[in-house]
């Protein structure tokens, strides 16, 4: 893992996008009058909002700190002109496996990816589209790897050679490199992994764990903030998680005490949200986000309706008649 | 007590005994230590705030952090703003807007058609409603917005701002809305910009960079 461990607030020390010039992250970013409590230095150096900064921010090139992703040394990124202007790329000023700017990750494909459906922006080269149910037929490879039966409707796999461009909504993309390791991530926000890494369903339902050596990209809603345990976040707010045990569901005691309709669907064996935490105990990373708008995930009702199995059929009749009274309600 | 940005779209806050936090329901993004949160119910002092609230619809579910500890906030992936409040003159903006301000601030809610017709008609008219709040006293807050707010400083000008744009201000403002309603845009073919709120006096305006509110 190569993301900041000693950095729990997510400043990241080096660049995280290989020389965006306006680091969209640093603690003053409107030119706001007042100043505010800051802990960790400001890493850019504390210029205003709008001024022409130098790229890299006048941070050293090569030695400590590290970029946190990916690894590789800032280099200049011709997507991010520091007047604003956007110039023109090519294949040849694309960027090898880096940010083009915060929302944008171009991967140089050589062999195959796994993408998430409606990732890719656009694309150089001779690349082919598959889904993964196809694609796993041909290659035997692929079903070991992508072993998820309930996202794999959701997922194609990326061949050829070229650059691929993939975005996700506007979102901040990162990229994470694994090393014999495992992160478990919230499965809408994952954009594509290599070939290398291995898929597997969490425990925690809406998520995925991603295990072996190998890159991944992931959105964020804003920039990923990383924690450390012990530590207890909101299910909205989890991006994932890397090394941790994993979390266990904190409820609010006083929450659902002091608040009368919380009350009320506590002992109905419902929750309005605010008292569900995430508890993450032990060692290890944890990665937030800032709450973002859920998306309608097709996933999740194929989660949902595997595991109804557990049910007797009186229990599965009397969800049924919960659900269709619900879906009435609205 | 001040928030701490930990990027554009989220703060921190550092809460102890004494100093509690006063933040929006479902706003907490994750804490460390002791901390508890609390409902909140009602908005503002007194008989007049409580009803005030309940019928404006000016009032935002909060909830109350207390305890000892380090708390996260945002809202939906929406920018936060962080406010020094010196007592001077009070904060108006939306009750919805705030995402989360020190305990030690009192909100209260003001009916703007007190002001007079022509203010309860401009509430009307650009969609922010007949009541906004006013946030009075020292502290911070952590303010909402869509694509991030920047301030607009005023001294004895007057500044042009969309309604939808515009998330609140801190001064000795009058807000006023012009409107130039003409036969294009009842038929549907004006600029768009038919409203518009003009600001004068002396403080600070604060405008989003979009035209959306959530």
């Amino acid at each position: 893992m190569t993301y900041p461990p000693g950095n729990p607030y997510g400043q990241p020390q080096g660049n995280p996008y290989g020389g965006q010039p306006q680091p969209y992250g640093q603690p003053q970013p409107y030119g706001q009058p007042q100043p505010y409590g800051q802990p960790q230095g400001n890493p850019y150096g504390g210029q205003p909002h709008g001024q022409p900064q130098p790229p890299y921010g006048g941070q050293p090139h090569g030695g400590p700190p590290q970029p946190p992703y990916g690894g590789q040394p800032p280099q200049p990124v011709p997507g991010g002109a520091p007047s604003g202007v956007p110039s023109t790329l090519d294949p040849h000023t694309l960027p090898d496996d880096d940010n083009v700017n915060p929302y944008v990750f171009c991967i140089a494909l050589n062999g195959e990816w796994f993408m998430s459906k409606g990732a890719m922006l656009a694309y150089y080269g001779t690349i082919q589209f598959d889904a993964v149910t196809e694609y796993s037929s041909v290659q035997a490879w692929v079903a070991s790897r992508f072993s998820s039966p309930v996202y794999i409707q959701d997922w194609v796999v990326a061949q050829g050679h070229g650059k691929l461009l993939i975005g996700d909504r506007g979102f901040d993309l990162n990229s994470y490199d694994l090393d014999d390791g495992n992160l478990t991530i919230k499965a809408s926000n994952l954009c594509a992994f290599s070939r290398q890494l291995e898929l597997k369903q969490s425990i925690v339902p809406g998520f995925v764990t991603l295990i072996g050596t190998g890159k991944f990209i992931a959105s964020s809603n804003g920039p990923v903030i990383f924690v450390e345990p012990p530590f207890r976040a909101d299910p909205d707010a989890l991006l994932g998680w890397a090394d941790c045990p994993a979390p266990s569901v904190h409820h609010d005691a006083q929450w659902m005490t002091q608040n009368v309709r919380g009350m009320i669907s506590g002992a109905l064996g419902r929750a309005s949200g605010e008292e569900r935490q995430y508890d993450f105990t032990g060692q290890g990373t944890i990665l937030l986000q800032s709450s973002e708008v859920a998306r309608e995930d097709p996933a999740v009702l194929r989660l949902v309706e595997s595991q109804t199995q557990l049910l007797t059929n009186s229990q599965a009749g009397a969800l049924g008649q919960r659900l269709i009274a619900r879906a009435q309600q609205q | 007590m001040s928030f701490e940005t930990v990027n554009s779209k989220v703060v921190r806050a550092h809460v102890g005994p004494g100093t509690p936090v006063l933040a929006r329901r479902g706003a907490m993004l994750g804490y460390s230590g002791q901390v508890t949160f609390r409902p909140v119910h009602g908005q503002g002092r007194g008989m007049g705030g409580m009803v005030g609230a309940a019928m404006s619809g000016e009032s935002n579910p909060m909830m109350a952090t207390e305890g000892t500890g380090q708390v996260l906030y945002g809202y939906k992936g929406l920018h936060v703003t962080v406010l020094e409040l010196d007592g001077g003159a009070p904060l108006v903006c939306e009750a919805d807007r705030l995402l989360a301000h020190d305990a030690t601030l009192q909100t209260s809610v003001q009916f703007l058609g007190s002001g007079g017709l022509k203010s309860a008609i401009s509430g009307a008219m650009t969609g922010q409603g007949l009541f906004t709040t006013n946030v009075h006293g020292r502290g911070a807050v952590a303010l909402l917005s869509h694509g991030g707010a920047f301030p607009l400083q005023l001294a004895g000008q007057q500044v042009g701002v969309d309604p939808q744009a515009y998330v609140g201000h801190v001064g000795q403002l009058s807000v006023d809305l012009a409107a130039k309603v003409g036969f294009r845009d009842v038929v549907g073919r004006g600029s768009g910009e038919a409203f518009q709120l003009r600001i004068s006096g002396s403080g600070t305006v604060y405008v989003q960079a979009s035209e959306r509110k959530f």
